[in-house]
């Protein structure tokens, strides 16, 4: 079985306004190639630093990160940004869409920052737009878009380079029930399609038992809540 | 266009919505347009004036003078003649004879001490029955009290026996003009004939140096060279550049001193486009944590910041070179500043526009730009994944 990924013995302290704050410590993690996992707990137990940590944006204080067999903790600035852009898709509970481009040019943005010709990122963001449901709203400002539309043009962004790991931080949290759904049942689609492995964070319960596995997170660590078999 | 070239120019184009952001981003190219004009305009002022002055150097003096390294004559007059005669681009030679002397009117006054030389016969008419000409630069004439149409005399260092033993070789001659020397001249202040030269001077036959002049002064330290390639040993070849030599130099200390002192307001202009930036820097924060999430390496970001400044530098300095250069032209052609011509040689203040400084200028300003870019690129770059953790808040 391959591992998508391997976290050992993870510690992380934030320098808080009066004392230090530990999130998490001697934190251990593995998740095997092509799941869909969902992490859940209290907030400030540590998940979206969990998901800073593996998406090479953040760095443990202690212990060993491991994506797709790649070691993080040597990396140099640069070489994060590399692996970032080629191996890893991130979504937010905001979208975060850059506000002066159009639908299309954001998502075209990681092929540029790859190196790929403007012409060639635009074919490849329309592609991806018409995938998720939006190709009649490439042109489109983000704020011209309606919230599910902003979050589904933040998932063909984070999907554009064809991450293996997609880390979702709580993707549905700002949306509607009905956008919510759509969203999830979106990013589930594509992860079926794309075989990538998923690490979803939320607090809906509904949602996480759709995963494939659960992990539950809290002051004492993370641990398998429970695993769903039969899931494609 | 790189994707750091299309984030700026999107940043700039919509900044127009962001008030502040697009007053700021006016006030940077206005700045450095501003900068810019003001050092155009005024090296072209320096200029204007330098031209002038240093026509009038290549006008009043020999472009090229020959003469013995030791003596006071050169041993062979007519074949070093010959010689400065053949050499390309000289259209006139001239053998000197000169000397010091006294100079006072013929009717008492006062006297002075002048330098004098053979001047060219067309400018000291030879009358039958008057005394010899002789042109006094205005200024000698002034300090002695005499005229055109008086009587002066010239009295040589030269001594002769007399019954009472020595005295001094003078000389009566009519002024025949007294041509307004500048104070530049570094021809002798009186000009006599040859024959008056040599009899002053002692110097009956021969010369102390010979002088050319050539169809292009600017070419005159490529013909001293071909003319010493060819002149035996024991001579020297001065070029007018190299008599001026003093001049030329605080001349270009002018300019310099002239160019530091203006450029202070570019580096000024340069201090709006750091504040700009960072500005920029942390009203985009969140955009550089998204472009990290994508994958934007800390250069990449950087660039975008350079990007940015290259453009407000770009677009203040093309303007401040465009109104600088168009208002130099138009004051020079229109004489948009009069001057007295009783005080100047000049009706109104010449404006001369070098591409070569203009050049340097819009270089400088640009270079002004991206460095003042460095700070505000560094730090975008640095905090771009400590912003990419604030979007999971």
């Amino acid at each position: 079985m391959t591992l998508a990924v391997r976290a050992e013995g993870l510690a992380k302290t934030y320098l808080g306004e009066t004392a230090p704050v530990t999130v998490f410590r001697n934190l251990s993690f593995e998740l095997p190639e092509g799941l869909f996992a969902a992490v859940m707990g209290p907030s400030g137990s540590g998940k979206s630093t969990l998901l800073h940590l593996l998406g090479a944006i953040d760095r443990p204080d202690a212990g060993r990160v491991e994506v797709f067999g790649q070691s993080l903790e040597e990396m140099r600035a640069a070489e994060r940004a590399r692996f970032r852009n080629a191996t890893i898709g991130f979504v937010f509970q905001f979208h975060h869409l850059l506000p002066e481009f159009t639908a299309e040019e954001n998502v075209a943005f990681p092929h540029r920052i790859a190196g790929l010709s403007a012409g060639e990122a635009r074919r490849r963001a329309r592609e991806l737009l018409d995938r998720v449901g939006l190709a009649d709203r490439a042109a489109h400002r983000p704020r011209a878009l309606s919230g599910g539309e902003q979050q589904r043009v933040a998932i063909a962004r984070a999907l554009a380079r064809g991450p293996r790991l997609l880390l979702a931080d709580e993707p549905t949290g700002n949306l509607d029930a009905d956008s919510a759904a759509r969203v999830f049942a979106l990013l589930e689609e594509l992860h079926r399609e794309r075989g990538m492995s998923t690490i979803l964070v939320t607090h809906n319960p509904d949602l996480a038992k759709r995963c494939d596995k659960i992990f539950t997170m809290s002051r004492n660590g993370i641990s398998p809540l429970s695993s769903f078999a039969g899931r494609g | 266009m790189s994707f750091e070239s299309f984030v700026a120019r999107r940043y700039l184009a919509t900044s127009g919505k962001t008030a502040h952001v697009a007053l700021i981003s006016a006030i940077s190219v206005g700045g450095l347009a501003l900068g810019v004009m003001a050092l155009v305009i005024s090296l072209a002022l320096l200029s204007g004036f330098q031209d002038r002055i240093r026509a009038q150097m290549a006008e009043r003096t020999p472009h090229l003078t020959v003469s013995p390294e030791r003596g006071a004559l050169l041993p062979d007059e007519a074949a070093i003649e010959r010689l400065v005669r053949e050499t390309p681009g000289v259209v006139d030679v001239v053998p000197v004879v000169s000397g010091r002397g006294w100079l006072a009117p013929a009717a008492g006054g006062p006297s002075t001490p002048v330098r004098y030389r053979n001047g060219p016969a067309e400018s000291l008419p030879a009358r039958a029955g008057a005394d010899p000409s002789i042109r006094v630069a205005s200024s000698v004439a002034f300090r002695i009290g005499v005229a055109p149409g008086e009587a002066v005399l010239l009295t040589g260092s030269r001594t002769r026996m007399s019954p009472i033993g020595p005295v001094p070789v003078s000389v009566r001659l009519q002024v025949a003009g007294t041509p307004r020397r500048g104070a530049l001249e570094r021809t002798p202040e009186v000009e006599v004939s040859e024959e008056i030269a040599r009899l002053l001077a002692a110097v009956p036959s021969g010369a102390q140096a010979i002088e050319a002049r050539l169809a292009d002064p600017a070419q005159a330290d490529r013909a001293a060279r071909e003319l010493m390639r060819r002149l035996p040993a024991g001579y020297r070849v001065e070029t007018w550049r190299e008599k001026n030599a003093p001049l030329s130099f605080a001349l270009h200390l002018e300019k310099l001193v002239l160019f530091l002192t203006i450029a202070l307001v570019i580096l000024v202009a340069a201090l709006n486009v750091v504040s700009n930036l960072a500005l920029l820097v942390v009203e985009k924060k969140r955009d550089l944590g998204v472009f990290a999430t994508m994958g934007a390496g800390p250069r990449a970001l950087a660039r975008i910041y350079f990007s940015l400044g290259g453009r407000i530098g770009a677009a203040g300095t093309a303007a401040g070179l465009l109104l600088g250069v168009a208002t130099s032209v138009l004051a020079d052609r229109f004489g948009w500043v009069p001057l007295p011509t009783d005080v100047y040689l000049f009706s109104h203040v010449p404006f001369a526009v070098h591409p070569g400084e203009v050049a340097l200028v819009g270089l400088f300003s640009m270079a002004t730009a991206l460095a003042a870019s460095i700070l505000p690129a560094r730090a975008a770059s640095r905090s771009a994944e400590r912003e990419a953790l604030e979007l999971s808040r």
